[in-house]
């Protein structure tokens, strides 16, 4: 049983939003995406992205406005089940950061914030055949949609498209064979 | 209903202005015909109503995705569109239709049709297609030859400008060929290894409708593979940046967009079609159109509903319909959903430029007695693409610093492949009208029943089996076929419902895609199609375009339509 479960199965509740010891509510099923809600979150999402992909000679996730691309597609694109998962997934894992470091996630240090993305990484792989039941069951995990929208929006960012990697518009020309150059960065679309 | 006879006169009406409407429009115009072309759907200029073509992904606020919203709109549409090219698919929410079994209806409903967002695959049929019918007994016998058609081929290929290789297959004929799409490394890895490892099957650069040399102020083609956008340099062949330019510069063009066209009139008297009545789709006023020939090319299913709509006392049942086979023998591509490798190797090579071509595997199965098979007869085709891994495609492990790394470094080169496979004509397969049921405009729903039977259902098993089996003999690792259940419509290949046959009790059309009881009305869309072929349909339907407005042409300045 997990600890979301548990609680809920404690207090009665599963089904309905309570106040965590945040102060913020779980959420679990409610028939709308509560904007506001993400809104709140909008800071800690830019630190989870930037932690992800972080800057280095070219910008990172946060400068290139990653958190606002996974805002836009949690509030218009994603399904229930993976609205309901992401924002139980910020949840758990503040939660998770003021048990482990008795701090918010955004006050951490890079190092914290590491182990603590490191540590959701490692308890939500699942692969082949249990990753698709999984993801049938319940969803994305939090942690697979966050890196996943992390890297997309990043490498379809105007930062992460022509600083990061190599984008061509419009080449002009089709050298099926070339010779890879040293460093050559991969191309930002196919 | 306004009647204004004199204004409303052509010599010619086409109904629908995708790949074989706007041949027709060329062809008949170009004939010296005053030639009104109706659509149902909104005007789409050339290069300025390709709204998207030049946007960044990141000018895309959802990227490729449709938002929640977008797929209720477009539950169908939606496995086949994204954000950039949207705008080029209905929305099923507006345009509904009804599904026996699932089948998708994939349509594009504006000038251009779906000229703008095809696949751009164009091969010839061959005569061992022209006979399949007659030797293995389904369907009817096609009233054409190879030799009938070849000429025409010859003829739209030089206009459309076709990218290709001659290769010397009597089933898969040459063409007038602009220089191939280059294959890619890895590309030319599996058509060596395959090679090496079959005598009966080779791989060769796929015959896309992109320039690889300009064409008549077209083109060339610069590899930005967004065709489906609609394309700015005129780099693939569509209606919008060609056969309707043509057709305006004659002076003979009238083009009404926003026109549904609900039924052919018929004249029990003349014992002909006279015209057809359309709703204008904004202001839902009836007006009617008059001319001396008939075209019909609005696209396999829609063609046919309009015949069926079309009733008078002579064809209670649907306008030319004595032979009870209109709507019937529906037929589209078997498609497997996909097989798969990487390969660890040749990481010293890449590539400059997106390609919009593929590799094709012509059909290896069935030709002759060695390559018999006794789970299916007849046979597929494969397409079938080499890349190497970005972002997009590539696993990736941990976060932070590493990551940023491997997403910035090429990955694995990959294969994928894909079978096309022919479907047997079967009369059970149909689509009908739903009376009780109607659209924004009061017309009956078309109702479409249609299922794959074993023959197709074995074809695809088999080519998923043979993909594998080549990608594993050509070295490639993590092998593997994305298996899921058949989708019937998926590879909008839609053909039949109104077929070309030698005898009016069991087709619709004859050999000039005249309908046998109608001699004014031309029926020259995917409807017009006796069999299948494994190859992807559109470049048949336009050189039968061509031959039948010729036909049409000849007859009307001897004065015998």
């Amino acid at each position: 049983m997990n600890r979301r479960k548990a609680i809920g199965g404690i207090f009665g509740l599963v089904g309905v939003g309570f106040v965590s010891v945040l102060g913020a509510k779980y959420y679990i099923g409610n028939s709308s995406h509560d904007i506001e809600k993400l809104e709140g979150y909008l800071d800690l999402i830019a630190e989870l992205v930037d932690v992800i992909i972080p800057p280095t000679a070219s910008p990172g996730a946060k400068e290139s406005s990653v958190h606002h691309y996974i805002f836009d597609f949690m509030e218009d694109c994603a399904s229930r089940k993976e609205y309901t998962n992401f924002i139980n997934g910020l949840n758990d894992l503040q939660e998770t950061s003021v048990d482990s470091f008795n701090s918010v996630f955004e006050e951490c240090s890079t190092t914290q914030k590491i182990q603590l993305l490191e540590n959701l990484e490692e308890s939500s792989t699942y692969s082949g055949i249990l990753l698709k039941i999984n993801n049938k069951l319940r969803g994305r995990s939090f942690f697979n949609m966050l890196k996943a929208l992390t890297i997309e929006g990043y490498c379809t960012s105007s930062n992460g498209a022509t600083k990061h990697l190599a984008y061509l518009p419009v080449p002009g020309r089709y050298d099926a064979i070339t010779k890879l150059k040293v460093n050559q960065k991969a191309w930002a679309t196919k | 209903m306004k009647n204004n006879t004199q204004n409303n006169t052509f010599d010619a009406i086409v109904v629908g202005s995708g790949i074989s409407g706007g041949w027709a429009a060329k062809e008949l115009t170009e004939g010296g015909l005053k030639t009104l072309v109706l659509e149902r759907g909104r005007d789409v200029q050339h290069f300025k109503d390709y709204t998207t073509a030049f946007k960044n992904p990141w000018e895309f606020k959802h990227r490729s995705h449709l938002t929640n919203k977008e797929l209720e709109e477009r539950p169908i549409q939606s496995s086949h569109c994204d954000a950039g090219n949207k705008h080029f698919f209905v929305k099923d929410s507006e345009h509904p239709y009804v599904q026996v079994k699932p089948y998708k209806w994939i349509r594009g409903y504006q000038v251009g049709g779906r000229s703008l967002t095809w696949g751009r695959q164009s091969y010839r049929f061959s005569q061992m297609d022209f006979e399949a019918n007659k030797n293995d007994g389904h369907g009817v016998d096609w009233p054409i030859r190879y030799e009938d058609l070849a000429k025409w081929y010859d003829y739209v290929e030089d206009y459309v400008g076709i990218s290709g290789s001659s290769e010397s297959l009597s089933h898969l004929p040459d063409g007038v060929f602009l220089p191939p799409i280059p294959m890619n490394v890895i590309e030319l890895h599996l058509k060596e290894k395959v090679s090496k490892e079959y005598s009966d099957r080779v791989i060769i650069n796929g015959r896309v409708a992109n320039l690889t040399a300009p064409k008549k102020g077209r083109g060339p083609c610069q590899y930005r593979n967004l065709c489906s956008r609609g394309c700015p340099f005129a780099g693939y062949f569509s209606s919008n940046s060609s056969t309707l330019l043509d057709a305006h510069e004659t002076g003979n063009l009238t083009m009404r967009a926003n026109s549904v066209v609900k039924e052919v009139i018929y004249d029990d008297l003349q014992k002909k079609a006279i015209g057809v009545v359309i709703i204008d789709a904004v202001t839902k006023e009836e007006i009617s159109y008059y001319a001396k020939v008939i075209f019909l090319n609005a696209s396999t299913i829609a063609t046919t509903a309009i015949l069926l709509n079309s009733t008078s006392p002579s064809f209670p049942d649907g306008l030319g319909n004595t032979s009870g086979q209109l709507g019937h023998n529906l037929m589209d591509h078997a498609v497997n959903e996909g097989t798969y490798g990487t390969y660890d190797g040749l990481k010293d090579k890449y590539y400059t430029g997106k390609s919009p071509g593929t590799i094709y595997i012509p059909r290896f199965q069935n030709l002759n007695s060695e390559t018999k098979h006794i789970d299916f007869i007849r046979g597929y085709g494969i397409q079938g693409k080499g890349e190497r891994e970005n972002w997009q495609s590539k696993a990736t492990t941990g976060i932070g610093v590493s990551l940023k790394e491997q997403l910035a470094t090429p990955g694995e080169w990959r294969i994928s492949l894909g079978g096309r496979g022919e479907t047997l004509p079967n009369y059970e397969n149909k689509i009908s009208l739903d009376h009780q049921k109607r659209d924004n405009w009061g017309l009956p729903l078309v109702e479409v029943d249609f299922e794959y039977g074993p023959n197709e259902l074995a074809m695809m098993e088999h080519m998923t089996k043979s993909s594998e089996e080549m990608l594993k003999k050509a070295g490639f690792k993590n092998v593997g076929s994305y298996r899921t259940s058949p989708d019937p419509g998926a590879a909008v290949h839609e053909m039949g419902t109104a077929r070309m046959g030698k005898d009016p009790k069991t087709s619709v059309l004859n050999n000039h895609n005249q309908m046998h009881d109608v001699k004014n009305v031309f029926i020259t869309d995917g409807s017009c199609m006796t069999s299948s072929g494994s190859q992807n349909p559109s470049l048949t339907y336009m050189a039968l375009t061509a031959r039948a407005c010729s036909y049409a042409i000849n007859q009307i300045n001897s004065n015998q339509l």
